[in-house]
Parts: C-alpha cells; structure tokens; sequence
C-alpha cells in the first residue's frame, strides 16, 4: 500500500516534470524566435532599396514597392538619380516616365509631370512627393523626407 | 502704376470714406466708388471719366450695346496693354463677336451677355483671384445667374437646365468638393469670350484634352467612322454633355438602362463582344471587392499584407485601364487587361488568405501550448491534494 | 555528482539557509487565505511586464518620427513580435487590476495593522509606480488614442496654482505633447520607474518574509485571540505549488487574450490633426477623468479640474498614510471597511458611468 502511493507520487512526479517542460517550452520558443533577427532588419517605412544604379540609363524610370505605395526612380538625360512618390495626385493611379516626353506620365487622365515633379500638365492638382534618393555601392536607396 | 493718391478722389468718394462703416443706404454711384477701389483699373490708374461721361459726382450710366466696344478701346490695343503685362491677350473683343452673345448684342439685343456682366462693372478682379466671377470655382455660378434662369432663357428658346445638370456631374464635384480647378467647368468647353455651342465635333477634342486615351482608342476604333457617318458626337452619346456622372461596369451591356442598348441588342457579334466585356468587367470588379475584403481582416486582425496592397493596386489599376480599353469597342486589349487584373487581384487575394491561415496557425500552437497548460495544471492539482496534510 | 555540486555551492551560496528558511516559514490557512495569492500573482505579472518589456526594447525606437513604425515592425515582421507586445499590454491592465485587488483585500482584511505600517505604505507606493508604469507606457507606441489622451492627462496637471506650468514642462519636456515627451516618458518607463519600483518591491517581499502573512481581526478573534491556534500551511511545497498554479493560469489566461483580442495599434499620431471623438484614457484612470467631467469649472474661487485633482491626491496621501492615521479599535477598522467600499462602489458607479456614455 505504502509503495503503491509512493509509486503514485513519483509517477505525478514524472508527469509534472514533463508538462512543466513543455509549458516551459512553449514559453521558451517564442522568446527565441523573437530574438532572432527578422529578414528585414529594421521597418521599411522611412528606406527602402531601388534596385541597382547602374541599370538606371540616363532618361529612363522605374517603379518600385515603398511599403503599401508605389515609388517612382527617374534618371534624368542630365544622369542625375530622383525619386518621387508615384501615386499620381489627381486620382491616384500609378505614374511612369515618359522617355519621349522626358516627364513622369500618368496614363489615367494625360497627367504629366517635369523631371522635378511638379505638375505641368493635365489634372493633377499637387506636384509629386520628393523623396531623397542615396546610392550605397550600387544601390539606389530612397527615403522619405522627415 | 500707382494707386490715386487721396487729394485726386473724387469728393464722393471722400464723403464716403469719411463715413466708412456707416449703416446709411448707398447710392449707385456710391456703391460704385466703393466697388471701384478694389478694382484692377483703379490701379493701373484708370480713373470713372475714362469711361463715362458727364461731370464728376454725376455721371452716366453706359449704354449696355457700348459697353464691349468700351472695353475693347484697351483691350485690343495690344501697345497700349503691353506696358501692363508683357504677355496680356488682346483678342477678347474679336472672340466675342463671334460669339453667340456678342453676335446678338450687335444686332442691338441687350439682354445678352456682355463684358460687365461677368467680369463686373466696378468691382473688376484677375482671374487668377479666387474671388472674381470668372475664377475657375466661380464661372458655373456666374453663367447659371443667367443659363440657369427659366425666366431669362425661355424667349430665347433655351432651356435653362445645363447648369444644374452639371453641378450633379463627376465635373462640378471635382471643381467644388476637391478643388480640383483643372475640371471642365462651362467655359473649358463652350470657351469664354468666343462662348457658343460647341459642334458635335469639337466637344470630343475638349474631352480629349484629359481623357486623350479614350479617344485615341475610340478614334482607331471602328465607331469612329459609323458616329461621323450618322453625325453623332463622340463622347457624348454615351456620357451625355453637361450630366456627366461618373461611369459604372452596368453602363456597359445590352439590357434597359445600359449605354449600348439604344442602337445594340442581344444578337450577332457586337452583342456577344459587349456580354463578354460586360463580365470581364464585372469578373475584374468582383476579384478585386474579394480580395480587399480578405486583405482587410487580416489586417483587422493584425496581420502584415504589404505584398497583397501591393497587388491589389495593380489589380486596380488594370480595372482603370480595362475600363479605358472598352472605348477599343473590341475584345481584345480589353480582355487582357481585365485578365492581368483579376490574376493580380487573385495574388492578392491568395496574400489574404496566407496570412488568415497563419492566423489559424497562432491559435493552433496557442491550442497546444494551451493543452500543455491545462495537463499541467490538472497534475498540480492532483498534486497539491496529494501532498502531506498539514494538521 | 549530485552531492558533489551540492557540496561545491553550499561552501559558497547560502542556499541552505534560504531553502532551510522557507522550509519554516508557514501561511496561515484560514477562509480567506485565497486572497493571499493576489500578491504574489501581482509580482508574476511585474516580472512578466520585465521580461516582456526587455524584449520589446531590442525592437523599439523612442522618437516621434520612429516610435509608431517600430511598434508596427514588431507586431508586422518580428516572430512572435506581436505575441510579445500584446502580452505586455495585457499583463500591464491584469497587473494593475491584481494590484487594486491586492490592496483592497489587504485593506478589507486590515494587513496593515501594526507591524506592517511600512509594508502597507511601500505597497501604495508600489500601486501609484504600477499607474505611473501605466501612464508612461500607454504613450509609447505614439498612436492616435495616446497621443491625445497624453495631451488631456497632462493637461490636467496645469490646473494647479504656481507651479502647474513648470509641472507640465517636466511632464512633456516641453510647452506641448511632442516627441520630446516621448523620449522622456520612455525614459522614466524603461529605466527611472523600474528602477524605483524594483527597489520598492525588495523591500516589500522583505518586510513580508520578515512579518509573514497577516491574519485577519476576525479570524485572530475565532481563534480566542491566540494566533498560534490559527491553522498554518507550510510555505514549501503547499503554498509555493497553490502559487505556481495560480500563475501558471494567469499565463494562460495571457495567452488566450493576446492571441484572440491582440492590442490593437490604431493609427500614427498626427500632432495637427484634431482630437478624434471618444479619446479617453486606460480604464483605470477612467473613473478619474469622469469625476474631472462633473466638477463645476470654478470652486470657491478655485480652478475646479484642480480642486477635483487635489482632493483625489489628498485621498491618495491618505490611503498611503492610512495605518498611521487609525486607532486599532474595531470601530475605527469598521469605518476602514465602509470608507473601502464607499471608494470601490464610487471608482464602479464613474467607470461605468463613462462606459456607457461612451458608447454610442
């Protein structure tokens, strides 16, 4: 009888050890991946890469993803590197650049803007958001203006 | 040009600046003085005897027949407006007498429209000032105290409603409530000084100059030749002229109320092409409400979807440009399009659903770290009643 | 080799002593012992909002133009990140709820009678460190409903006479709620307050470990007035594994929260937007804020939001000064019980009071 309970015990004992360790590691877990430093190293909202410098020709455009919105990389036929915002600000269609025009062009309603962003022609009502536009080795980093 | 220094006023209107803020009634030709202050004129020196006649404190009212030809002594002088402002236009007068207003002014009809009655008589401002008439926010309101008077428009044979019409379209909503001062009010089509009907025509190149997709596809389209051939005018037969309201996927089909019923119906190839558009266009819409729905609840839920906005838009942005491409009047570019839309919708759509399936994923391992809990704490319990009593 | 490090680490650590220590020490059983556990789950939950909190910090950045982003980033791309951050926010209200807990139990079970005046007067101040942990860190993610509500606490603070305005300055480090307020309550919530409040909580586990748990009037009197009659359970392993399984719940019960109703982040704080309808404070401040609705805008002269606010420090000073302030008659611990409930019933009677009108 005594070694009955004892032995009760000592198997509350072991299942105790054993669910202690997984509620142990179910907090333990999380705590690590926590630690481990995520893909992307800091919020994205402020920078964001633009792709590589060198294939950027004079007098050509891109568009790429900055956070949830769109952005617009430009280098002008002078070879100088800008960015803007490229949600066009009549209705907020995507802009792209316009080799033969030389101007950031939004394809909704004939919107058009000059190489610095401001509204020449069409509807849009605002010029574009500027954004600072740095190049680390090859790579074109844009961030918004504070 | 200098403003009148105070010795040169006239005495009425010393009178009346001594008076400034009194409630007493003003006569016209106070009411006048005071307008005029303000007035561009008074400042580039232009005194009341450079247009009226008569001796000062009392002077006449012009004929309403002189009163463009008045104007025009300056304003089609182009030496004389020079020395104002280098790049000032001076074809106003000339524009005007083609004009439906100023044709029937010279045939001696005075209750048309002339220069004072837009542009004010005494209190004259640029056009650039948003407070004058003829500011873009304004011109609407100023032709409606006339185009929308019943009582003025019918012995014309005229119909006093564009105006209203127009402030119930997509244009004056743009104007008013956005500000948006490059939407056509009704001097970006009928023009200003040459204002007169446009022709069937050149109403489509004034809507070109925004939409210039839609006509440039409408224009290589095969509708082009058959509206020029039964003289209908391009845009308007389906978006009608001053109640242009904002364009919806319904319009489009052969059903009562739709914009290709009157001269289409169910049968032949054009039926079939305007069904298939019909529901790629209604296919595109449906992808992109369900996708936005689901990319919203993740989000409620506190799930990232960056990629998923991204293809979202994408997918928006090709509704935009499919809804453009049905002025091809023609299956093709249109179906691509549409089709490019609902695949990004559909990438956006899957983005949703990976991150409410994550989303199923934390409460499952919050299950089982919640079963190991529970085990854990049934043990303790069983435990606790097990230890020693303590007596 | 089990007896070999034993042997190794009692020449150097105490630990015989401290476990020969807890192996006297008792808890007395009684029909309220169970409030004896509100303590103890109060500490897990501090050292939760420590762990927690630590976690946090490798992640956030303390400036306006970063600190919304940051948060963002950690509940959006950190793994677990948004596991984390909603157990900080959700330990921080069970926190302050088991502490008013606490303190309501050790006051209706007059704890603080003679010897443990000074644990009483460093749990107080332990309670308004917990409000103040509160206040600090609400303002932390820099979101709409805290910015504002930030800007209308400390608002409240420029009613008193003299020095109001220098106490607002210090408060938001500067003339208005800006990033700098956020730097410097980041700094007061991450290191001045824990500090304090780490410090504050030795002492009181001290002073509980020095005076063991008190018994209450009612029961001592059951007992004919002799307290070693009172039955007593030993501290390990009874009422260290009651502990454990309270705690234990308490973590699941966090779990369960965070994952079904994670905090939410609301919207970045716009300092030129306008206010937004129905900004209010954490609901432990909200029978506060809806007091300061009622009062007249002028008392005797007086500002009345200030009138409103000392009065409510008076209170505070009172119930922190409360054992030296009592006779230990039984009239005078029957009054305690009714001013306690007279608190509690007004704290319930506002808080629901601005609940409902809240809603809409």
């Amino acid at each position: 009888m005594a070694s009955d309970v004892s032995g009760r015990r000592n198997i509350l004992n072991w299942l105790l050890g054993i669910w202690g360790g997984g509620v142990f590691g179910s907090v333990l877990y999380p705590v690590a991946r926590y630690l481990v430093p995520p893909e992307i190293a800091e919020a994205t909202t402020r920078t964001v890469s633009a792709g590589s410098a060198a294939a950027l020709p004079p007098n050509s455009g891109r568009v790429v993803p900055f956070g949830s919105q769109p952005a617009i990389v430009i280098r002008t036929p002078g070879g100088e590197l800008r960015a803007f915002s490229a949600t066009c600000t009549h209705l907020d269609c995507t802009v792209q650049y316009r080799a033969d025009l030389q101007r950031i062009w939004c394809a909704c309603h004939n919107g058009q803007y000059d190489l610095t962003g401001r509204n020449v022609e069409g509807p849009p009502p605002r010029p574009l958001e500027a954004y600072d536009v740095n190049v680390r080795d090859d790579e074109i980093v844009i961030a918004r203006r504070s | 040009m200098k403003r009148q220094p105070w010795w040169r006023l006239t005495p009425t209107a010393i009178a009346l600046i001594a008076t400034t803020g009194g409630a007493r009634a003003q006569s016209p030709e106070e009411a006048a003085t005071t307008a005029f202050r303000d007035d561009v004129h008074a400042a580039a020196g232009v005194t009341c005897a450079s247009c009226h006649t008569g001796r000062e404190g009392r002077y006449d009212p012009l004929p309403r027949t002189a009163i463009a030809p008045l104007c025009a002594r300056c304003h089609s002088d182009a030496a004389y407006m020079r020395q104002f402002d280098p790049q000032v236009r001076v074809d106003q007068f000339l524009q005007y007498q083609t004009s439906a207003h100023g044709r029937r002014m010279a045939e001696g009809e005075p209750r048309v429209a002339t220069c004072s009655d837009c542009h004010r008589a005494h209190g004259v401002r640029r056009v650039r000032d948003a407070r004058s008439p003829v500011a873009p926010i304004n011109v609407a309101t100023t032709c409606a105290r006339c185009h929308g008077d019943p009582a003025r428009m019918t012995p014309f044979g005229r119909d006093a409603a564009p105006p209203a019409d127009w402030s119930a379209g997509v244009h004056a909503a743009a104007l008013v409530e956005r500000g948006d001062t490059s939407a056509p009010t009704c001097s970006s089509c009928h023009g200003s000084h040459g204002a007169t009907p446009p022709g069937v025509t050149s109403a489509a190149n004034v809507c070109a100059q925004c939409h210039l997709r839609e006509a440039e596809l409408f224009r290589a389209s095969p509708k082009k030749e058959i509206f020029d051939a039964i003289g209908e005018a391009e845009c308007l037969v389906c978006h009608g002229n001053h109640r242009i309201e904002a364009p919806v996927d319904s319009g489009v089909g052969v059903q009562d109320g739709a914009v290709c019923a009157p001269c289409h119906d169910d049968a032949g190839d054009s039926g079939a092409t305007i069904r298939s558009v019909r529901e790629g266009l209604d296919r595109l819409s449906g992808a992109v409400a369900t996708a936005d729905a689901i990319l919203t609840r993740a989000e409620r839920a506190g799930m990232l979807v960056d990629a998923g906005r991204i293809a979202l838009r994408e997918a928006r942005e090709h509704q935009v440009q499919s809804r453009v491409l049905v002025h091809a009047f023609a299956g093709t570019p249109f179906t691509e399009a549409a089709t490019q839309g609902v695949a990004a919708a559909r990438r956006a759509q899957d983005t949703g659903e990976a991150a409410m399936r994550d989303l199923q994923v934390r409460r499952r391992g919050l299950a089982v770290a919640t079963l190991l809990v529970l085990a854990f704490l049934i043990t303790l319990g069983f435990k606790i009643r097990r230890l020693p009593d303590f007596h | 080799m089990n007896g070999a490090v034993r042997e190794w680490l009692d020449e150097r650590v105490p630990l015989a002593d401290l476990v020969g220590a807890l192996r006297h020490k008792t808890v007395p059983h009684h029909r309220y012992s169970v409030w004896y556990y509100f303590g103890g789950v109060t500490l897990f939950l501090f050292g939760i909002q420590v762990g927690t909190g630590a976690l946090l910090l490798l992640y956030y950045r303390p400036s306006a133009a970063e600190a919304y982003e940051s948060v963002q980033f950690v509940v959006t791309r950190v793994p677990f990140g948004w596991l984390v951050r909603s157990i900080h926010a959700w330990s921080a209200n069970l926190m302050v709820a088991g502490a008013f807990a606490h303190l309501f139990s050790v006051l209706f079970l007059h704890a603080y009678r003679r010897p443990r005046e000074l644990t009483w007067v460093s749990g107080m101040l332990l309670l308004l460190l917990t409000l103040a942990f509160g206040f600090t860190g609400y303002l932390l993610p820099w979101n709409e409903v805290s910015f504002f509500a930030t800007r209308v606490g400390t608002d409240i603070v420029a009613t008193a006479p003299l020095v109001g305005d220098f106490l607002v300055r210090f408060m938001r480090g500067g003339a208005d709620v800006t990033g700098a307020t956020l730097t410097r309550l980041f700094g007061f919530h991450v290191a001045i307050l824990p500090a304090i409040a780490t410090a504050l909580v030795a002492f009181h586990l001290l002073l509980v470990q020095r005076h063991g748990m008190s018994v209450p009037p009612s029961v001592e009197q059951r007992a004919n007035g002799d307290p070693s009659a009172v039955r007593q359970m030993p501290f390990l392993p009874h009422f260290l594994l009651r502990d454990l399984f309270a705690w234990t719940a308490v973590l699941v019960v966090l779990a369960g929260l965070s994952t079904f109703y994670p905090w939410e982040l609301g919207t970045k704080a716009d300092p030129f937007a306008p206010a937004p309808a129905g900004i209010r404070p954490e609901w432990y401040f909200l029978w506060a804020f809806q007091t300061l609705k009622y009062v007249p805008p002028s008392v005797v002269g007086l500002n009345g939001e200030f009138v409103a606010a000392a009065a409510m420090g008076a209170g505070a000073l009172g119930a922190v000064l409360l054992p030296f302030l009592l006779r230990g008659t039984p009239r005078a611990r029957r009054a305690v019980v009714w001013v306690g409930l007279g608190v509690l019933g007004f704290m319930a009677v506002m808080t629901s009071l601005a609940l409902t009108e809240g809603a809409p």
